[in-house]
């Protein structure tokens, strides 16, 4: 019997948010999804010798994907997001094969897993391909095609400035104009600051002004 | 129907530089997350979002246009990006609301 030739489809959508969450004790940063229908911004809790502070909950959906022909389904749970790289280090290799996907009239998104206090947990690379050949099945063929690429490849994690295709903000309608990209480090706080209270840079503890 | 059609039928203006191509159905909505997951490729993208975000959000469900409605000012980012990835982004000064009027009065549906 001939092997599949699949045909990728969305299964099992859910709508959600992803949560980041930092320890201001040992600048961890971890992701979750969440199905809640309320982001609880500035949430904290004490787990051992980590504070962590919900900093950020972006509107978002996971799921899985099913072949329409044969039924071979795969979910995509280690999936947090996608990633469009904005060149903003050189060094990087992510935006070295950018611009060797771009030269080739090709574009990459990179795949993200959920991050623990380890980091990310890494998404297996067949289930990449699996992604990538979903959306460039859908797409005409005479457009570029889509290249995968594993966040394992982007030289510093904690200096990525890449965009998330994640809705922050949605519940004002647009994202805040002066977002930075939650893998990056806060500054360190400053002498003085409240222990136990973590430092904002725009002086405002309210969470909600978030 | 082609983007270059809707243009001219709908007084369109066209911000990026793009390829023309056929249209297929009509998206609306302000959250990326709802686009990828149920926007089809040629779709047109309606939409009060500006974020240069939504240029990678188009390209991967590889819908056919986006148009930023009600007048929204859209960055030079966002259509520099755009005009990078031949993604078109079009600006109305008509409501959505009102423009999907005008679009079902042209036979595009939510195909």
């Amino acid at each position: 019997m001939a092997a599949c030739r699949h045909q990728w489809e969305m299964a099992d959508v859910e709508f959600g948010f992803v949560a980041f969450e930092r320890c201001f004790h040992c600048d961890g940063l971890r992701t979750f999804f969440t199905p809640d229908q309320i982001p609880f911004l500035g949430e904290e809790y004490r787990e051992g010798r980590c504070f962590w502070r919900r900093v950020e909950a972006a509107q978002s959906f996971r799921f899985g994907l099913r072949c329409a022909r044969c039924g071979e389904r795969h979910n995509l749970e280690e999936l947090m997001g996608l990633l469009h790289c904005t060149g903003c280090d050189p060094a990087c290799e992510i935006d070295r094969l950018r611009l060797q996907a771009e030269a080739e009239g090709n574009w990459v998104l990179v795949g993200f897993g959920f991050t623990d206090k380890n980091g990310p947990t890494p998404i297996p690379p067949a289930k990449l391909e699996i992604l990538a050949d979903y959306f460039n099945q859908r797409r005409d063929a005479s457009r570029p095609r889509l290249r995968l690429l594993s966040f394992e490849q982007i030289g510093e994690l904690s200096r990525c400035h890449g965009d998330f295709l994640h809705d922050v903000g949605m519940l004002s309608l647009e994202p805040p104009p002066t977002r930075t990209s939650p893998l990056v480090a806060p500054a360190p706080r400053r002498a003085g600051d409240a222990v136990g209270r973590p430092h904002r840079e725009n002086g405002n503890d309210d969470p909600r002004s978030h | 129907m082609t983007i270059r059609d809707l243009i001219d039928r709908l007084k369109l203006k066209p911000l990026s530089t793009f390829d023309d191509r056929d249209v297929s159905g009509v998206v609306v909505s302000d959250m990326l997350s709802d686009v990828m997951a149920g926007a089809k490729s040629g779709n047109l993208w309606l939409t009060v979002q500006t974020h240069k975000s939504v240029v990678p959000a188009a390209n991967l469900v590889d819908v056919a246009a986006v148009v930023v409605t009600s007048g929204k000012s859209v960055p030079q980012e966002t259509v520099d990006l755009a005009s990078k990835y031949k993604v078109a982004i079009l600006a109305s000064e008509l409501p959505t609301f009102e423009l999907v009027g005008k679009l079902y009065s042209l036979g595009l549906g939510s195909a």
